[in-house]
């Protein structure tokens, strides 16, 4: 039981906490971000570059696209650990859509109902029938992949350049990729802050009993999540297609799962359910993709960048023990 | 006589300014069985506890086998001698009994398990507690009252002087606690100094020699229990100060309120057939001991159980709650027994806690409502007397009354429309003065709105300070009623206590006399 003390004198910090100083307290990960653009900029001197950042934000761009409602269905107690071979999935469907002369609108929605559908299938499992989302979700990493191979076992290259807009093209000086996960973040922000639905997220991910006694839907919001990150790996998917103009079902977005559910940790949303925020997560997302970044441009060899977000993930769950929990 | 096994003397504790303990004595020597009685909350768990190690006591002294100790370490008290049977048992399902009994002083040889002289050890362990499992078990496969021999033998084999039983015939069948008295009359006769925590009177007069009785942390009765009358008991754990406690004069009060709950013949696993009727701006309580199954029928009206048939209606229309969403809907609500487990979102705020429910309702075209919701917490908040009353702190930081508040605040809404609230021992962990403000507000509640209030509770000081009407229930049944003048503490435990103990009712539980035939109960 905490006593009355704490209790006071929490509030009383806060108060005399600047916005600011509320923010970092929150997400201590703003400074670790910006002292690890200090020292690329410093030691590579090319880092801040527009081409450069540019570059990091289209490579962040699909991992916050899958980030944020991933985010959301760890908030609700639930995990994806699918998304890798359901991007590889939407990014064939995507293609061979494409490659078909389809318009690339048909292209993406296709795209879209073949990630929802493994979405919709992780779903009924982990949700309707009770069991545990990380075994389904690790059992449809691996059949996803095989039904992937299965149904396109070559390589699918030159999809027009109707396509490629996808990943291309500029709206107003921003790449599509960029826009469309600014969409999302924003989407997902206003989600968990200004829907009734986004308070019911965190309150499943606290105590599911305790929300099932209070009347709410236990099953579907969840479920819901499950489609929506399905589908936002296929959109991933397709926007990888797009960039690269070619797929290969055997290796595209192979650890890709890991990457993004590392960026949400990072990020501050606890595994256990029930904390975490957007913001967070675009920190997370930011901070894994410039690092990525940065190690590439000092040559840090591979092994070496692949140690560094290891050591980040666990650097970065001490940090979000020690730092005061998110629970709005 | 021999020096005793356990003397405690003075013990006090206070949490957070509330006295659990006031200078509390309790000396039981080798040989006797020692009956602990008293209401929830009067201080029986955190006697226990001190004693266990569990927490350290403000000041008082306990002596064990001769060594007098102020504070004690959960180790140094198992060092001791003292073994503690907790209600919620504490063995390892996965593991074999053999393996519970010697957890953590495991024989090895060879730096290995010696797994057949343990099992030896055991199979004779097991045989002085006469339990009929054995060494090899897995003890997740076992039914409770041979799991809780298995810890009474995992106490003897530490070689325990001092034996603190905890209620340990809730969760027993009659021929269970049959078996369990005989194991407790033996130990008493190798010579161990037992504490037997119980509600039933009959368990005292069978087995204790001397008892204790436990009232807002204070010994108000100690006495041998050869020549005590039951109703010297009755008196004793009641108190006689709070005999009559401030009732508002009963009497008909709302002969023409029209019926807002009616049951009629709703059964389920555990329960039933119950019927019963609870008028608009009745408060009617369900009186009985853990496990007669007023939780099940309670979660069954809310839709958490499903009905084994059965009607409910409210007001005047039928309603079959499938899931809480719907009973919700129909207009009936619970505050849960469990408040950790089944209502509170410790990591979440006062806010969101107390307007989960309602932020749909409240929400226009799919967006929240900011400024509603913020209002309607001032005013809920106020209306609870939450304190202190911070729509954005945390819940799990607000004391146990506090947290109550914020789940009963849920349900007064006026943005909901309850019109049953059902509670399931609604101060549970709740301090005194917080229990008798959740008293006023569920009072108000059925006087101003004409909400039908149905509770669950084993205090029979909270059913004669809450109720108008009070059913009392065992075995899933409903076996009586008390209202009016004729509602007191004593009829309450006399009612529960005296027409069938436990222990007797054991033999005629295969052939029922009156097999449950449906009586209806209620104002109509």
């Amino acid at each position: 039981m905490t006593t009355a003390d704490t209790v006071l004198s929490r509030p009383r910090v806060r108060v005399l906490a600047t916005g600011g100083l509320t923010a970092v307290r929150r997400h201590p990960l703003i400074v670790v971000l910006a002292a690890m653009v200090l020292v690329f900029q410093l030691s590579t001197g090319s880092f801040l570059a527009p081409a450069n950042l540019s570059g990091i934000a289209t490579d962040a761009a699909t991992l916050a696209i899958v980030a944020v409602p991933l985010a959301l269905l760890v908030i609700s107690g639930y995990l994806d650990l699918s998304v890798g071979s359901t991007l590889a999935l939407g990014g064939l469907v995507a293609g061979r859509l494409a490659s078909e002369g389809q318009p690339p609108v048909v292209a993406v929605l296709g795209a879209l109902a073949a990630g929802g559908a493994v979405g919709a299938v992780n779903g009924v499992l982990c949700c309707r029938l009770g069991l545990s989302p990380f075994i389904v979700t690790l059992g449809m990493l691996t059949a996803v992949r095989g039904l992937a191979q299965q149904l396109f076992p070559l390589p699918l290259s030159g999809f027009g350049s109707g396509f490629a807009w996808l990943g291309g093209a500029k709206i107003a000086g921003i790449a599509a990729p960029v826009a469309i996960a600014v969409l999302v973040l924003a989407a997902g922000a206003l989600f968990l802050a200004f829907t009734p639905s986004g308070r019911h997220v965190f309150a499943i991910g606290v105590n599911r009993e305790a929300a099932h006694l209070s009347g709410i839907n236990i099953r579907r919001m969840p479920f819901a999540l499950f489609v929506v990150t399905g589908a936002a790996a296929a959109l991933a998917g397709a926007i990888k297609a797009s960039v690269l103009d070619s797929v290969v079902a055997g290796t595209s977005g192979a650890g890709f799962e890991l990457a993004v559910l590392t960026a949400v940790l990072i990020g501050g949303v606890a595994l256990t359910g029930g904390s975490g925020s957007i913001l967070g997560v675009l920190l997370g997302v930011l901070f894994l993709g410039g690092l990525q970044n940065g190690l590439t441009l000092l040559n840090v060899p591979t092994f070496w960048q692949q140690m560094t977000q290891g050591v980040a993930l666990v650097a970065g769950a001490a940090l979000a023990y020690l730092a005061p929990r998110t629970g709005r | 006589m021999t020096t005793p096994n356990l003397r405690i003397r003075g013990l006090t504790k206070s949490f957070g300014g509330v006295k659990a303990l006031a200078e509390v004595d309790l000396t039981v020597p080798a040989g006797q069985v020692h009956a602990l009685l008293g209401h929830n909350g009067a201080g029986k768990s955190t006697l226990i506890k001190c004693l266990g190690g569990a927490f350290p006591p403000d000041s008082g002294t306990i002596e064990i086998g001769g060594t007098t100790r102020t504070r004690l370490t959960p180790r140094e008290s198992i060092a001791a001698g003292v073994a503690i049977i907790y209600q919620t048992l504490s063995v390892v399902d996965a593991l074999t009994v053999a393996e519970n009994i010697f957890l953590g002083q495991e024989w090895t040889r060879y730096g290995r398990v010696d797994r057949s002289s343990q099992e030896k050890a055991a199979a004779g362990l097991l045989k002085r507690v006469a339990a009929t499992c054995s060494p090899r078990d897995r003890v997740g496969d076992l039914p409770t009252g041979q799991r809780q021999l298995v810890e009474i033998a995992k106490a003897l084999s530490r070689s325990a002087s001092v034996l603190v039983l905890d209620e340990p015939t809730a969760a027993l069948s009659g021929a269970e606690s049959d078996a369990l008295a005989a194991r407790v009359e033996d130990l008493r006769a190798e010579g161990l100094a037992i504490v037997y925590v119980t509600h039933l009177l009959s368990e005292v007069e069978r087995l204790a020699d001397a008892v204790t009785v436990l009232r807002d942390g204070r010994v108000t009765h100690h006495s041998p229990v050869s020549g005590l009358s039951r109703g010297d008991l009755v008196a004793a754990i009641a108190g006689r100060p709070h005999q009559e406690p401030a009732r508002p004069a009963p009497g008909p009060a709302r002969p023409a309120a029209p019926p807002r709950l009616v049951v009629d013949g709703l059964h389920g696993p555990g329960f039933g057939p119950v019927s019963l009727t609870v008028g608009a701006g009745e408060r009617v309580g369900l009186f009985g001991l853990i496990g007669s199954g007023r939780t099940r029928l309670l979660e069954t009206l809310f839709g958490r159980r499903r009905a084994g048939g059965g009607t409910i209606r409210v007001g005047e229309r039928t309603v079959a709650p499938a899931r809480p969403s719907r009973a919700l809907a129909a207009g009936i609500a619970l505050v849960p027994a469990d408040r950790r487990a089944q209502a509170l979102f410790p990591s979440l705020t006062a806010q969101d806690n107390v307007l989960l429910p309602t932020i749909r309702p409240l929400a226009r075209t799919g967006v929240r409502a900011l400024h509603a919701e913020r209002r309607v917490f001032g005013s809920l908040a106020e209306a609870v007397g939450l304190r202190p009353a911070r729509p954005g702190l945390q819940a799990g930081t607000f004391s146990g009354g506090n947290q109550q508040k914020l789940v009963l605040g849920r349900w007064i809404n006026s943005a909901r429309h309850v019109e049953v609230l059902l509670l399931d021992e609604p101060t549970q962990g709740v301090d005194v003065g917080a229990r008798h403000e959740i008293y006023q507000v569920v009072t108000g509640l059925a006087e101003e709105r004409g909400t039908a209030v149905l509770f669950a509770s084993n205090d029979p000081e909270e059913v004669v300070a809450l109720a108008d009407r009070c059913l009392i229930v065992a075995d899933g049944q409903v076996i009586g009623e008390l209202s009016g003048t004729g509602l007191t503490e004593q009829a309450l435990l006399s009612a529960v206590h005296a027409p069938a103990p436990t222990a007797d009712a054991a033999s005629d539980r295969g052939e029922r006399p009156d097999p449950g035939g449906p009586t209806t109960y209620g104002a109509a």
